[in-house]
């Protein structure tokens, strides 16, 4: 069990940071070891993030540590004085940009203030809906992988679709547990000629993880089909067989399989919400569609003492999160006084620039969301849900997106309630998005207080906190 | 191949004691035992079960200890845990 104790409902500290996967923990280590008081804030059971995330010891002891680096990371944290809130949700922030409003795991209001605030929010799945996604057994890759990572064999025959690299470490997740996965489905043609082309390419090193997948794959013969996608999945009451389409030509039939799993997600989306209640300038990533805060090389945002790290500054994998939650903390050290070493500074820049390039071109094997997500949006059938949440059809999404004046995202979700359950638009936005007409307005999903569902008391007790003169 | 254990707690699912691997999410413990209606979706009325497993999706929310609205994916086992899914009638 975590030590992590109970908060009282008003802390203070030289810096809080939310999140505590590989870039906020990097960012705190930093931070506390130059004896900076620094508050992690985290809404899982024990610090790691989805990264480093890791089940009990037991299960540990019986199924093996698959990312050891995690938990020394999590203990050198710890051994560096941070204090750790664990099981504490950041929903979200009071008029001084400073004060991070929380639950703690009982419900109970926690209010945070800090000189610094460095948002590690991480990244999320991206999801493009299709008929049948709401469906019991139909799930993203990374519930596959963790649940994988927790012992479960979570059905006997899979799909894995959707896009990107993280397909292919997760197909192979499921066969550890003896999950038969009868086909990967991936969008664009990014092992053309073939997965060995990979090796070839500007990063081998970096590639060969993903070739050794690919390999593994192969040797289970799981076809990996490519420039395909999930057409539509099937069942009553849970997923019974999934349709697999050309995506260039969605006409035409690749497979149909009976499965009682299918894993469908397209890549990573940061989630950026905290660092826009905080006033941040955001921008929108052209070649993705998602909304990305605006930041220098180091993680300062357009609010001088907000700094975002890791995914949430845009997805790009686990080392380049480390790095940039430790640059982050060198810029934040320099600014208070405490002069960090320059050519560890230089060091990292040339580290994350060479981290950059390599995402880059790991990118470039794949489509682009920005085409995608509206390409396999514009053509889903009018009764598919699209907001799982409030099941709000296509039909009706494309009727008030075309409405006098509501081609605006938000007067869309205002007149069909899409994106306003209690996921708020984090699996919908997406297709919310590229379903809009475009027009006047703005074209993404708001962020909106709470940043989570959360008892009304968790609220309702700060209106009884003295707040403190600013 | 799904990991054999010899440790188990007990917990009781919709009113019915269970065994449990000690260390594992809620989320993973019903799964376990083939369950995947964790919820009622209120608007259809259908059967939802676990989707992200991230904490964002909320479609694995149960009651834990007639705590309501408990994510299950984020929630860890313990000895005598009380877990009510949809299917305990007790719908919240």
């Amino acid at each position: 069990m975590s030590a992590d104790t109970a908060a009282p409902a008003a802390l203070t500290a030289d810096a809080a940071v939310v999140g505590a996967g590989p870039a906020g923990l990097a960012a705190a280590l930093e931070l506390a070891r130059a004896g900076l008081d620094v508050l992690l804030l985290d809404e899982q059971a024990e610090p790691g993030g989805q990264y480093y995330r890791r089940p009990g010891p037991e299960v540990l002891d019986a199924v093996g540590d698959h990312r050891p680096e995690g938990g020394r990371l999590v203990a050198r944290v710890r051994a560096a004085g941070v204090r750790v809130l664990s099981g504490h949700t950041v929903w979200g922030v009071d008029d001084d940009r400073r004060t991070l409003l929380a639950a703690s795991p009982g419900g109970a209001a926690v209010r945070v203030r800090a000189r610094w605030v460095v948002a590690a929010t991480g990244a999320y799945e991206r999801s493009v809906p299709f008929p049948g996604w709401q469906l019991p057994g139909v799930v993203t890759p990374g519930l596959a992988q963790h649940m994988s990572a927790e012992g479960v064999r979570l059905g006997r025959r899979a799909v894995v679709a959707g896009s990107g690299p993280f397909l292919l470490p997760v197909a192979c997740a499921l066969l550890e547990r003896g999950v038969r996965v009868v086909a990967v489905a991936e969008a664009g043609r990014p092992y053309t000629p073939g997965p060995a082309s990979l090796g070839a390419l500007r990063f081998p090193a970096r590639l060969a993880e993903l070739a050794s997948y690919a390999a593994r794959l192969a040797r289970h013969g799981v076809r990996v089909h490519q420039d395909t996608v999930v057409a539509r999945a099937h069942g009553a009451d849970r997923v019974e067989a999934v349709t697999l389409t050309r995506f260039s030509d969605p006409e035409r039939v690749v497979a149909r399989h009976g499965v009682d799993l299918l894993c469908v997600g397209y890549g990573f989306r940061p989630q950026a919400d905290l660092p826009r209640l905080l006033g941040c300038a955001v921008d929108r990533d052209p070649a993705t569609g998602d909304t990305v805060p605006r930041l220098t090389p180091t993680g300062r945002s357009s609010v001088p003492h907000v700094y975002v790290v890791g995914e949430a500054a845009g997805a790009a994998g686990a080392p380049t999160a480390l790095a940039r939650g430790r640059a982050a903390a060198l810029d934040i050290l320099a600014s208070s006084g405490r002069a960090p070493d320059r050519g560890e500074r230089r060091r990292l820049a040339v580290h994350l620039a060479s981290l950059a390039g390599f995402t880059r071109l790991t990118a470039a094997l794949y489509p682009a969301p920005a085409e995608l997500v509206p390409a396999l949006a514009r053509r889903l059938p009018g009764p598919t849900l699209v907001c799982r949440c409030e099941c709000v059809t296509a039909d009706a999404v494309r009727a008030a997106a075309a409405a006098e004046g509501g081609s605006d995202v938000p007067a869309v979700k205002g007149g069909t309630r899409a994106g306003m359950g209690l996921c708020q638009a984090r699996e919908c936005g997406p297709a919310l998005e590229a379903l809009r007409a475009g027009g006047p307005g703005t074209g993404t999903v708001p962020a909106r207080v709470p940043l989570r569902p959360l008892p009304l008391a968790a609220v309702l007790e700060l209106a009884d906190t003295p707040g403190e003169d600013v | 191949m799904t990991p054999r254990s010899a440790a188990r707690v007990e917990v009781t699912v919709d009113g019915r004691p269970v065994l449990v691997r000690p260390g594992t999410s809620v989320a993973a413990a019903l799964l376990e035992q083939g369950r995947w209606d964790f919820r009622v979706d209120p608007v259809s009325g259908r059967d939802r079960g676990p989707y992200c497993g991230m904490g964002v999706c909320l479609e694995c929310e149960v009651t834990v200890d007639a705590r309501p609205h408990v994510r299950a994916c984020l929630e860890r086992v313990r000895e005598g845990m009380r877990i009510d899914t949809a299917a305990s009638g007790e719908d919240t």
